[in-house]
């Protein structure tokens, strides 16, 4: 028994681990008024970057900071699109999503020469486990950033009130283009963690609606990188829940033990209606 | 004075497309002074100080300053969600390290409060201080820079009397202790009782300049709009028959909650409601205009009656910001027969509605199709007096309808309503300004805590007996 409970917990915390990295993104970038709906896509674009830069260099590390680096390239075009272009953020972060699953599919038959998913490459190993540990503490340095610094406090008025900061001398765009640069990066990390972390290659939809499980998070955890942490262990234990209930549960079948984390992020969301109120200008072009 | 002036601007001239928003400007700012620039909408006073401020590149002419210059917007710029400490030095926060010195940042508003007698915590969250106290906080902000120049744009617009006064306690130390201030408003009443002197602009220019120990208000008001100010329409002979009824009203709840109110406007007088602002005004604007449920009885002479309305407050309850001014005119009459044509929305209609509210109300703008965001706040206010009056509705119900616009716009506000009145319409007037109420009304009405406590007919008014009764005190 004590034995299931440990595992259970093990388990969670490594489910939760990928969630953590998308819904600090989120909170960063919708602190400072841009909504990242596109976090689902960087988070797949990193991790089959992640995957494809280990395969050619054999360095799982290095696939790592490739990964990292992809979804940071694809948070800086569309932070680029929500400020320099004003695009509405929906229709951009939608963009993102399909292009970046899209181009990693397309990415797949050029390079492995099949569909669906790439060839075995060299994984992190048990060195993952660091990832996770270092998922908490970037959740707590998150929050101190946010609170204690001059930097946090500009991200905060910015998804508040753009233009009190741009009377301040600061100029909101620079600060959001920022913003959402490092949720990207965060994105693709949670991306890589899964790819090259808790697997060795990429398929297609590994991702599988990571990233807006994280967006609730972020909703659910009131835009607080704590609250969104603690909202992506929520969502990890279900996810873990499955894996050890199969085979114990014998009536209920596997396909709705897989839904678990999504009827969970339903039913958080539809509980929290109205008790939350996101920044004053999250989602709004300055 | 052969002080050095802290700000100096020369020949400044700055164009939009289709305007010329200021043209050729000469302006010296002494230490010590304040300085009221004053004009009708419009006439360039906002773009002039958002060059003086910097925020804006004029095409021409130089700016020179002695020291810093600061900004108080009209519309506060102030982040509701963050303390006052966080507000006021935003962009220039101490450091230690990494991070904000929490304890040099305390210190340094409350030195900065205290050195200018702004009371005030800097734990407290902005969004839930009075506007009063958030002005305060954007003060301190400009304050915290040390500027030698300070520039308020319409400080007082938003304030209550008692708030205003104390707003001009600070001001007058701010420039006893040597700043120079300039004061952009159209209240001339500030303006001769708190300013040193006054620049008048129109059509961008500057047209007078005056010591106010030896001007007056009206004087100031002939410069604004060259010539005498156009006089409100004449009050003609009606035969006034009842039109709107209202018995046992009881609607809202809590302060502003309505008892048993009863009150009769006939056709072809204006009835005016004062009373202090709370006391049950926007209640009863509310049920006549059908936008929440009430007990009694409302009820118009006919059925078919129409009613036309100015609520209160322009941005949030009558105008879609961004919409143009067509769009704005044809909202909430779209169903009427000339504007709705089968499904659709008959365009040409709008625009000629549109260009008749343009030219019967002297509405500045390029075009009708520029968002009425765009717009001043006078000539917004114009869009939508012109929308509640154009199709001579048979009611018509007024709140504040010239809060915040300049002198011009509302003696022409105030004409448009009596002519109204003249054609026959029952107009019920709700303002918070005694005197528009003085003016206009046939009969007046003093509302407080949700009951009409007095009646006056226009013969025999006694504004003491009103000043009582709105205060609470009763008849004797």
């Amino acid at each position: 028994m004590i034995e299931l409970v440990l595992s259970l917990a093990l388990l969670t915390l490594i489910k939760a681990t990928p969630l953590i990295y998308a819904a600090l993104g989120g909170v960063i970038s919708e602190r400072s008024g841009v909504i990242n709906i596109g976090l689902e896509g960087m988070m797949a674009i990193g991790a089959f970057t992640a995957v494809i830069i280990s395969y050619a260099t054999r360095q799982p590390m290095l696939g790592l900071l490739a990964g990292v680096a992809a979804g940071a390239l694809a948070g800086y075009v569309l932070g680029v699109a929500a400020t320099r272009f004003k695009v509405d953020q929906i229709v951009a972060g939608t963009g993102i999503n399909l292009i970046c699953a899209g181009g990693a599919a397309y990415g797949l038959v050029l390079i492995f020469n099949q569909p669906g998913a790439s060839a075995q490459v060299p994984a992190l190993g048990h060195h993952y486990l660091v990832l996770v540990v270092l998922a908490f503490i970037a959740a707590l340095a998150l929050h101190w950033l946010l609170a204690r610094t001059p930097w946090g406090l500009r991200v905060r008025a910015c998804g508040e009130n753009p233009a009190a900061l741009a009377s301040a001398g600061i100029d909101p765009l620079a600060m959001r283009l920022t913003a959402v640069t490092i949720s990207g990066a965060l994105a693709g990390l949670g991306g890589a963690f899964l790819s090259l972390g808790e697997l060795n290659l990429y398929s297609d939809g590994m991702t599988a609606g990571r990233g807006f499980i994280a967006l609730a998070a972020v909703i659910f955890g009131r835009w607080n990188p704590i609250g969104a942490t603690l909202a992506c262990v929520v969502f990890g234990l279900f996810e873990a829940l499955q894996y050890v209930l199969q085979g114990r549960i014998s009536w209920l079948p596997a396909d709705a033990m897989q839904a678990l984390p999504y009827i969970a992020a339903l039913v958080a969301l539809a509980g929290i209606t109205g008790k939350v109120r996101a920044p004053a200008s999250d989602g709004v072009p300055y | 004075m052969i002080a050095r002036p802290a700000l100096t601007l020369r020949g400044i001239r700055k164009s939009y497309p289709g305007v010329v928003a200021v043209d050729d400007v000469d302006l010296d700012l002494y230490p010590g002074e304040i300085h009221a620039l004053v004009g009708e909408n419009g006439a360039g006073k906002s773009t002039l100080s958002a060059i003086a401020f910097g925020e804006t590149r004029a095409d021409a002419g130089s700016v020179e300053a002695s020291g810093t210059v600061g900004l108080v917007h009209q519309h506060f710029e102030l982040v509701g969600r963050l303390r006052v400490w966080e507000n006021v030095l935003l962009g220039r926060e101490p450091r230690r390290g990494w991070r904000i010195d929490e304890t040099a940042a305390h210190e340094r508003v409350r030195a900065v409060a205290e050195r200018n007698g702004l009371a005030i915590d800097p734990d407290a969250l902005v969004e839930g201080l009075p506007i009063g106290v958030q002005q305060r906080v954007e003060l301190l902000r400009e304050l915290d820079r040390e500027p030698s120049v300070l520039l308020l744009d319409e400080p007082t617009a938003a304030l209550a009397p008692a708030e205003i006064a104390a707003f001009f306690a600070t001001v007058q130390r701010l420039a006893q202790r040597g700043t120079a201030v300039m004061i952009v408003t159209h209240k001339l009443q500030e303006v001769i009782a708190y300013a040193t002197r006054v620049s008048v602009m129109r059509h961008g220019t500057i047209v007078a300049r005056m010591e106010t120990a030896t001007t007056s208000v009206d004087a100031i008001a002939r410069a604004m709009v060259g010539g005498d100010l156009p006089g409100v329409a004449a009050r003609e002979a009606t035969q006034p028959t009842p039109c709107l009824t209202i018995e046992a009203l009881c609607a809202g709840a809590g302060e502003t909650r309505i008892e048993g109110l009863h009150l009769e406007v006939r056709a072809g007088e204006i009835v005016g409601i004062a009373g202090v602002e709370g006391n049950g005004q926007s209640t009863l604007a509310d049920a006549v205009a059908g936008m929440i449920g009430y007990d009694g009885r409302i009820a118009f002479a006919h059925p078919r009656a129409t009613l036309g309305v100015i609520p209160q407050d322009r941005q949030r309850e009558a105008l879609v910001m961004p919409w143009s001014i067509v769009e704005n005119v044809v909202l909430g009459r779209q169903d009427r027969p000339g504007i709705r044509r089968g499904v659709v929305i008959d365009r040409a209609h709008a625009l000629a509605d549109a260009q008749r509210i343009k030219e019967r109300f002297d509405v500045r703008t390029p075009s009708l199709d520029v968002p009425v965001r765009t717009l001043s706040g006078g000539n917004q206010q114009k869009v939508v007096v012109g929308r509640a009056l154009i199709d001579s509705p048979d009611v018509v119900l007024a709140y504040n309808p010239t809060r915040g616009i300049d002198v011009g716009a509302a003696a022409l506000v105030q004409s448009r309503l009596m002519e109204a009145r003249n054609r026959g319409a029952a107009v019920l007037l709700i303002s918070f300004e005694l005197d528009e109420i003085l003016a206009l009304a046939d009969r007046i009405a003093v509302m407080y805590r949700g009951a009409i406590v007095g009646d006056f007919e226009r013969s025999n008014v006694d504004r003491a007996a009103i000043g009582r009764l709105m205060a609470g005190l009763s008849n004797a």
